[in-house]
């Protein structure tokens, strides 16, 4: 009996074109769409060009061999750092007026810099000139000390670089801006499931629908109903959600780690707490199907929107301010636990995420059982 | 009794809709309660099905007070509600074999059950439709197939040919007698007095949540004065031509209206030929003259003095 009545409700849901696409077309969409917009950022932020600079053209430049030869290294090669111009003090200083180059290096005593502006690029071009005063106060120091070092390499030597640190993640995953934003979405998409939650209430509560009133007066038990119908509201939301996954990994390419078994595990927690979720509110307020649905609508981009949807730094913003809100939001709870399988070794934060989840989830489910068990209704 | 109601009191706020209503309903029978819209009828049956909450009264079905938890009543009891009650995302076929399957768990005889329900409403070859592609009249057709199909006892049907066409109303009709005739004991409720008159052995007029008048037709006839109306098409009567008229034994009320001549009576035998023999008298020339016996509707003005679908 309890077999006939899911695989019925399983066809009712399933076939309900308009409920599918909010659940699974929707946030495919959306993921291609995030996925179309950050990919036109990762590009701009690739295409680095050559900062535009000039150096005075004076004795002093023409004398320096080393600077000259530190320009040449830096102008040139697969992805050089400047674009240098040699240039007299007049023509420099119009350019660096016109905006055309960055900064004016001029060569005299020292070697000095002179911007109008402040920013990436006349960080950059100091950052050079930093590091190039640096080595040669030290390469001086050296030659002071041990002349024979020249001979040794020293220039070489300066010019190598090494790292003695390796930066790798725990969880094997590179930690990223944009992958929040997917975190979020899958949140989102958890959520989306309150609407099945929604469509089971109004199915089954005979002062919401003439359906629900038919269901009612048949002697099946009104738990069986229930139980059938969140089983097949779950089955079907879940495997929504497990192919938005399926199609952010292989498709989209966005990692969620290694720890496939606790992405699944959450994912079908998300699922049960979007629906319990719509039960709740299709059971708690009192207001026509259309009114229901705006709501849950409203609740779930709200709730989204504070776990950085639409703004990543939301999250922090109330995260720092109002940090309640962050452990009773089911979206921030959700791209919170996706993210701490991805960064962190340690599964206390995920776990502390999972724990908040479940106690929503059963807070949702009970209070919804305790509205919907009336089987007498005042009015209908 | 198969449905016993006593005393029933519902309220909505302020509003009484229903006043100490109560009714008997024997097995076998077409019961009908009509009365006009917002009488209470629907609330009756909503609290006869225990879906609503009352404020007083009792309800016995099959001789047992009648519970959201009485399981066993409810396996005996078949609905078709005013609005149409089915899945839009499933067939006709689906639909049926869903709401059969509340109620029969065995799959074989569940299966025989739809088979003759969709052939009972006469559904064969929308079998594979959804119910969008129906018509008004096939749609109501499915919604009383899902209420009959795990053959009840008692089966409720609340105004099931509402916006429905001439066609369908005279197949549903149909369908409720012969359920009828297989054993089944029928309520039901409409505001269109032709429908009540044609199919229900005994009847209760309700108004006002509180049951006026109950018993067959002819005893709800013999309850009022009014007997028959007489009409007659005269081209031209003059005042004194009426008051000529109003003279005749048992007549209560003469109205003359475009050309039709309307003369009511309270009973008494041999008025036509009296009204003939007073036409003939005053050399009054008449065309087309007809009588009819009173109405439910009569019944319903004389007793509340209004029309029924006022």
């Amino acid at each position: 009996m309890l077999l006939f009545h899911y695989i019925n409700r399983l066809k009712c849901l399933l076939r309900d074109k308009e409920t599918v696409f909010w659940t699974l077309l929707f946030p495919i969409l959306l993921a291609t769409l995030f996925n179309i917009a950050f990919g036109s950022i990762t590009s701009a932020t690739e295409m680095f060009s050559p900062v535009a600079t000039a150096v005075i053209d004076n004795q002093a430049y023409q004398d320096n061999v080393p600077f000259k030869e530190a320009l040449k290294a830096v102008s040139s090669g697969e992805q050089p750092l400047l674009k240098v111009s040699v240039l007299s003090q007049d023509q420099a200083e119009q350019k660096l007026k016109e905006g055309e180059i960055s900064g004016i290096i001029t060569v005299s005593d020292g070697i000095n810099l002179r911007v109008i502006n402040t920013g990436l690029y006349q960080s950059l071009i100091k950052s050079f000139l930093d590091e190039y005063l640096q080595i040669e106060k030290t390469a001086g120091a050296i030659i002071e000390s041990n002349p024979s070092a020249v001979q040794n390499g020293l220039f070489n030597s300066l010019a190598d670089r090494r790292n003695y640190t390796d930066e790798i993640s725990f969880s094997g995953a590179e930690p990223d801006t944009f992958l929040a934003y997917f975190y979020a979405l899958i949140a989102m998409a958890c959520l989306y499931g309150s609407f099945w939650g929604l469509r089971n209430v109004i199915d089954i509560q005979a002062n919401l629908s003439p359906l629900g009133a038919r269901r009612s007066v048949s002697p099946t038990h009104k738990l069986t109903s229930i139980v059938c119908d969140q089983l097949a509201a779950l089955t079907i939301h879940f495997a929504e959600i497990l192919i938005t996954i399926c199609y952010l990994v292989f498709v989209l390419g966005v990692d969620f780690g290694k720890r496939g078994g606790l992405v699944v595990l959450i994912c079908f927690v998300g699922s049960v707490t979007g629906i319990s979720l719509g039960t709740f509110v299709g059971s708690a307020i009192r207001k026509n199907e259309k009114v229901k649905y705006a709501m849950l609508n409203g609740i779930s981009l709200s709730m989204s929107f504070l776990a950085g949807l639409m703004f990543i730094e939301m999250k922090y913003i109330v995260a720092q301010n109002v940090p309640l809100l962050s452990y009773i939001n089911p979206a921030a709870l959700l791209s919170d636990a996706f993210y701490s399988l991805n960064i962190y070794e340690s599964l206390t934060r995920f776990y502390l995420n999972f724990g908040l989840l479940c106690s929503l989830s059963v807070l949702l489910s009970v209070a919804s059982y305790m509205l919907v068990r009336r089987e007498k209704y005042a009015s209908i | 009794m198969i449905i016993r109601v006593q005393n029933l009191v519902k309220r909505y706020g302020d509003l009484l809709a229903l006043d100490h209503f109560g009714l008997e309903i024997k097995e076998g029978e077409i019961f009908g309660l009509l009365g006009p819209n917002g009488s209470g009828k629907t609330t009756a049956i909503n609290c006869m099905l225990s879906l609503l909450k009352y404020d007083k009264g009792t309800i016995e079905i099959f001789g047992k007070p009648m519970s959201p938890d009485a399981y066993d009543t409810k396996r005996n009891i078949g609905v078709v509600m005013q609005n149409v009650a089915v899945f839009n995302e499933l067939t006709v076929l689906e639909n049926i074999r869903y709401f059969c399957g509340l109620y029969i768990s065995d799959k074989a005889e569940r299966s025989e059950l739809v088979e003759q329900a969709i052939d009972f409403v006469g559904l064969q070859d929308f079998r594979k439709f959804l119910p969008k592609k129906l018509s008004g009249g096939l749609l109501r057709r499915l919604n009383i197939a899902c209420g009959i199909a795990h053959k009840p006892k008692l089966i409720f049907l609340d105004e099931p040919t509402v916006a429905v066409d001439p066609q369908s109303r005279n197949n549903i009709l149909e369908g409720i007698q012969r359920l009828n005739r297989e054993g089944a004991t029928i309520v039901y409720t409409s505001h269109y007095m032709e429908e009540v008159e044609q199919i229900c052995s005994r009847i209760a007029i309700i108004d006002k949540g509180k049951t006026l008048a109950t018993g067959t037709k002819d005893e709800l006839k013999s309850m009022i004065k009014t007997g028959e109306t007489i009409t007659a098409e005269i081209f031209a009567l003059t005042d004194g031509d009426i008051e000529e008229v109003r003279g005749l034994p048992h007549v209560t009320k003469v109205t003359y209206d475009s050309s039709r001549l309307r003369v009511h009576c309270s009973g008494g035998k041999h008025n036509l030929i009296r009204l003939l023999d007073k036409l003939k008298e005053r050399d009054i020339s008449f065309g087309k003259v007809f009588s009819e016996p009173p109405t439910l509707n009569d019944v319903f003005l004389e007793i509340t003095g209004k029309e029924l679908r006022d």
